[in-house]
């Protein structure tokens, strides 16, 4: 089943007026439960509006969408998703542990287990020591910590968390990490808003890309990090006076020893490039598709984008 | 429902973590304190050999408790709804601020509730502090003057009904503003100014003889709070009386439920 279904979900911000906004542009996307799933997207991309829609903060202008099987404008849904705002603020004279214990009544969770669990989740984000004391004096880490529990406190299936590691220290963000995928390992399915693209290649399943409302691309890392056209070969034995009998056929873009760096246009030329290092006998060690990082292929993504504007 | 109740719980937590609340059931205790204090140095005997002069002994002696309730009613409707106003405003545009209002509706709960949560949780919290002064009052004035007539207690759902008719205005001003300056100054202006005005209204047709001008003030005094009037059924039950007319009490309720619903739509229709 998946646990968040898209149709044709769009959104236009003062409509008809000169201020007129279109963050959401018939979006569609399906996730599947029990994934991490990490929306990227430079900022003002629509991020943030599609969680508040799915969580039926903002309205959607068309469309609809479905989270955990249930329209998302039946209100009770709610009871099992958890949400970390990007700014969050709460109210300054409660203290941290008063918060969650406000946030799961009304999340509906009253277990006679809610103090339990609210001890434990305060350790799990290294809380403990402050769960007595206000939370206006909590620093933006803190906050974060506290926000992450609170997203968590009615043990929901589906967790939304905007920009979560945003003003916490590298530790912290380690200990985010965990926590996401032990989330996971107990089959919680977590939609992740980012901007920090080094963050979201490190814990996501699957991935989308977002820009000014449209989604550009969408998939595995695996499927959006491997540039298909570009190998690497290494090889046990190669003679290096026929290099440039090579570079007249194919398009050779590095060359280092016994490596090397070709582009082809497809699988049909990749095979021919094969034969011919066959027929000439050299030793192939290993071919490996070239691998970017997800933000290489996010940033010629987004420029694509506008250059096609 | 269940919603409603833990909204309006944590309303009445965020009132009593203001320090306005505490400083107004301050001063209740204290003017309580005061009382008992007077009372407990002057007796009855006092007064009485103060009216025995003239009149009926006992007939005198009810016009002073009578005086008396009044001299502690009609202020606190004044003072009481003046301060109730200024600490409740800021309950909705609080709400609405960026980073809470988001998380509350993340919450399994709806629109409507959470309007119904913060209306019935101010109303409590003013409810406990009027019902706190007007029994804390009447027991003083039973045990000293052994006058225990409850028709006084009326004037606490009284006080707390004409604050609940401005806060369903402050509600609805909040909503849609998003300001408690605004909300609140907009009501100040209601209590104080138009709608002793409006209540006065045939006193100013006697001046100005127009027509229109009439029409405008008798519909305005339909449409708007009638606190004036309420001030007046009011002063009416603390002093043993009963309430003179029910149809600015009708015409206040309906006000309420309309303005309340008026809220409510707007509120379910807006994003954050
Ligand atoms: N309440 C709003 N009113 C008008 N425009 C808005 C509102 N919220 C967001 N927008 C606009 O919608 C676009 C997407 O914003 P947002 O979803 O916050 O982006 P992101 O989270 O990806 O940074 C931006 O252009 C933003 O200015
Ligand atoms: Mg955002």
């Amino acid at each position: 089943m998946n646990c968040i279904e898209i149709n044709n979900l769009s959104k236009i911000f003062n409509p008809n007026t000169k201020k007129a906004v279109a963050a959401l542009n018939d979006f569609n996307l399906s996730i599947p439960n029990g994934t991490i799933f990490g929306l990227l997207g430079p900022n003002g991309a629509g991020k943030t509006t599609l969680i508040k829609i799915l969580l039926g903060i903002t309205y959607a202008s068309t469309g609809d969408a479905k989270i955990l099987g249930e329209d998302i404008l039946n209100y009770k849904v709610k009871r099992k998703v958890g949400y970390l705002p990007e700014s969050h603020k709460y109210p300054p004279y409660l203290t941290g542990e008063q918060v969650l214990k406000f946030y799961a009544k009304l999340s509906g969770y009253s277990h006679s287990e809610l103090d339990k669990r609210i001890e434990h989740l305060l350790k799990q984000v290294k809380m403990n020591k402050w769960k007595n004391t206000k939370v206006k004096a909590y620093s933006k880490g803190m906050m974060q910590r506290l926000g992450l529990a609170q997203a968590m406190v009615n043990d929901p299936e589906l967790i939304f968390l905007d920009e979560p590691t945003d003003g916490v220290d590298p530790i912290g963000r380690k200990e985010i990490r965990d926590i996401l995928f032990e989330l996971k390992n107990e089959g919680k399915s977590i939609f992740l808003n980012s901007h920090l693209l080094s963050e979201v290649e490190m814990v996501t399943d699957r991935v989308a890309i977002l820009d000014k409302g449209v989604l550009l691309k969408e998939g595995t890392v695996e499927e959006l990090t491997t540039d298909k056209e570009i190998y690497n070969f290494e090889f046990e034995n190669f003679v290096n006076a026929n290099i440039d009998l090579y570079k007249e056929q194919f398009s050779i873009i590095g060359h280092k020893g016994s490596k090397l760096t070709v582009t082809v246009n497809d699988t049909r030329e990749l095979n021919k490039l094969l034969d011919r290092f066959r027929n000439d006998g050299v030793l192939i060690k290993s071919v490996v598709p070239q691998k970017n990082t997800l933000e290489d292929m996010f940033i010629s993504l987004i420029k694509e984008s506008e250059e096609n504007k | 429902m269940k919603n409603i109740l833990i909204l309006t719980q944590f309303t009445l937590r965020e009132a009593f973590s203001r320090k306005i609340f505490i400083m107004f059931s301050g001063v209740t205790l204290f003017i309580l304190a005061v009382a008992a204090l007077i009372f407990s140095f002057v007796s009855v005997d006092d007064f009485q050999g103060m009216v025995n002069v003239n009149g009926s002994q006992l007939e005198i002696f009810d016009k002073i408790v009578e005086v008396l309730k009044l001299v502690i009613v009609v202020p606190l409707f004044g003072i009481g709804i003046f301060l109730a106003i200024f600490s409740t405003s800021s309950f909705i545009p609080h709400m609405l601020e960026k980073g809470s209002i988001d998380l509350l509706l993340s919450k399994p709960v709806s629109r409507s509730q959470v309007i119904l949560g913060k209306y019935f949780g101010g109303i409590a919290v003013v409810f406990i502090n009027i019902a706190f002064l007007i029994l804390g009052s009447w027991f003083l004035i039973g045990i000293k003057f052994g006058n225990w007539d409850p028709s006084f207690l009326l004037t606490i759902p009284t006080i707390v009904f004409a604050f609940a008719e401005l806060y369903s205005l402050l509600i609805l001003i909040g909503i849609i503003t998003q300001s408690s300056v605004l909300a609140m100054m907009l009501t100040y202006l209601i209590y104080f100014i138009i709608s002793p005005i409006l209540s006065y209204r045939d006193n100013i047709f006697s001046f100005i003889e127009s027509k229109t001008t009439e029409y405008i003030l008798e519909t305005l005094y339909y449409v708007l709070p009638k606190t004036q009037d309420l001030s007046t059924i009011n002063s009416e039950l603390a002093a043993g009386g009963s309430v003179p007319d029910w149809m600015p009490v009708i015409l206040a309720f309906t006000f309420i439920i309309l303005t309340i619903a008026t809220s409510i739509t707007i509120f379910s229709k807006k994003d954050y």
